[in-house]
């Protein structure tokens, strides 16, 4: 087995045409990993440079999902003494480049492209190979043209940049609906994922019992400012709880820089998540369970209590705790959804004002209930519910659509990569 | 024969309907009741709070159970039928029609 993984990496090594850095040639290597958006947005600037430079000639190798191509990593970070923490990882000539942000590494390797054009460099990669350990002398030759470093991987699998998905026209994310017009779909899959996920989450009508307990307390108040002010610190406290724990959520992910196995992590919590919505949904009727649940009975015992003081300030401090702690606790049940949805952000590597929008948005639209109950029921002085008939369909359609994402998560990352 | 009074509702044939202020399915089901009643003015309902009337829940065994529910209960008191969760309004008022002479 061991024999067979050295002599496939040989091969690999000896087809590669890297290199010589043959005069007025640059060649450019790329490790990356698919589902990084940072490599992603590193492959889409290398291509626009490749554009702009005839003489470059980027070499790419997926690591995720081609383990001979993470060994070929591996072996390159030996050679170069150099740690490899993750990806992308990039090589020109004897410099090389970790991680990528566009206002700080892309001028750095626009700047080393440069430099070898104007001079010969060495390819410290093509050194490598020449050591690889196979008994026939390496004679890589220089692509004559790009495509022909498809040949580096052909066999193993990875793409080269310019034979690889990110080539596809952008036209083909475009399509036309009537009266809307032509609509890139790049741009508002996001958006649409964002109002789909957020009603799947939020439609769990049993998640209301607190503003429903509160609200039956407030329309009994004789100040309706009072009823106002109380209803609406609760709301919106949940609102906020929601959008911190989902806020938190994405820059842990983007501080974690979308190491593989938080990935496949949360793409585990998507599939069990989903498995065990399926099965809530699954032959149950529309309703509540009937439980005591001495919690619940504490909760509605502190709501009474807030509400029945008699200055407004702690009244409304109580309400802002407890429903502080009660979204807390609720947020058990539907840590999946969110989650996903933010690693599913994280991934597109929004900017990250874009990134908050999209959660506010997802947030609208899972307090869509809450709203309606919270307006409705105080302009009517009536105690107001919604249908449950739909919650079981929500946790159906929803328990799939996180089977869905949690194998994409998994297996096909960059699938959920829109822009 | 000749009947010289047109025959009555049953009087005694009763709902008890269980819920809670806290349940949204609950607070659904209200309105539909309250038709139903105006239409069926015979027709004896008894509303229970699951959070305050603990006789009620304990007798009907309704813990653990999907609420809203309504226990149809004939002349002697015995169950009929038990619904769980939402239900039309039209099931309801064909399930009072079906049962009313019982």
């Amino acid at each position: 087995m061991h024999c067979l993984a050295s002599l496939l990496l040989s091969a690999v090594l000896l087809l590669c045409p890297v290199a010589a850095a043959a005069e007025g040639q640059v060649h450019l290597y790329f490790f990356w990993g698919d589902g990084c958006p940072h490599c992603a947005a590193e492959r889409e600037a290398l291509r626009e440079l490749e554009a702009l430079y005839p003489q470059l000639y980027v070499h790419d190798f997926e690591v995720y999902s081609h383990p001979v191509n993470a060994r070929l990593l591996q072996r390159v970070g030996e050679a170069l003494r150099q740690d490899i923490g993750g990806v992308p990882f990039t090589v020109i000539a004897d410099r090389t480049f970790v991680g990528f942000a566009p206002s700080v590494t892309l001028p750095q390797i626009t700047g080393r492209i440069e430099e070898c054009l104007g001079s010969t460099c060495h390819d410290s990669l093509v050194t490598l190979l020449q050591q690889s350990p196979s008994d026939s002398e390496p004679t890589p030759q220089p692509p004559a043209v790009p495509s022909s470093a498809a040949a580096i991987v052909t066999g193993t699998g990875a793409t080269d940049i310019l034979s690889g998905d990110i080539s596809q026209p952008s036209s083909s994310f475009r399509f036309s609906i009537p009266l809307l017009g032509e609509i890139d779909a790049r741009f508002i899959s996001l958006p649409v994922l964002a109002v789909v996920m957020g009603m799947l989450d939020g439609f769990n009508p049993c998640a209301l019992w607190t503003l429903l307990f509160l609200l039956s307390l407030l329309i009994g108040m004789t100040s309706r400012i009072r009823m106002w002010l109380l209803g609406s610190a609760f709301v919106v406290t949940s609102a906020l709880v929601y959008f911190f724990f989902m806020t938190a959520w994405l820059q842990l992910i983007l501080f974690l820089g979308f190491i593989f196995w938080v990935r496949l992590a949360i793409g585990g919590l998507a599939l069990v998540g989903g498995a065990y919505s399926v099965s809530k949904g699954w032959g149950k009727g529309s309703g509540c369970i009937a439980e005591e649940g001495v919690q619940r009975k504490r909760i509605f015992d502190r709501i009474r209590e807030a509400v029945s003081q008699r200055s407004l300030i702690p009244a409304l401090t109580g309400i802002v705790v407890l429903a502080f702690a009660v979204n807390l606790i609720e947020l058990v049940c539907s840590a999946g959804l969110p989650a996903v949805f933010t690693q599913i952000l994280a991934l597109n590597d929004l900017p990250l004002w874009q990134s908050y929008a999209l959660i506010i948005l997802y947030l609208l639209f899972f307090m869509i209930d809450d709203l309606f109950v919270f307006f409705v029921t105080m302009a009517t002085l009536e105690m107001t519910g919604v249908t449950m008939k739909y919650a079981r369909i929500s946790r159906l359609v929803g328990g799939a659509l996180m089977i869905g994402i949690g194998i994409l998560l998994i297996f096909r990352p960059g699938w959920l990569m829109f822009g | 024969m000749i009947r010289l009074f047109p025959r009555l509702p049953p009087s005694s044939m009763k709902v008890l309907k269980f819920g809670a202020v806290w349940c949204p399915g609950c607070l659904v089901m209200k309105p539909r009741w309250k038709e139903i009643e105006a239409e069926h003015p015979w027709l004896k309902t008894e509303y229970h709070d699951f959070d305050t009337d603990k006789e009620a829940v304990q007798t009907y065994k309704i813990d653990h159970t999907l609420m809203p529910a309504f226990v149809f209960l004939d002349t002697q008191g015995n169950e009929l039928l038990r619904l769980n969760g939402e239900v039309e309004k039209e099931k309801l008022v064909s399930l009072i029609e079906k049962y009313k002479d019982q």
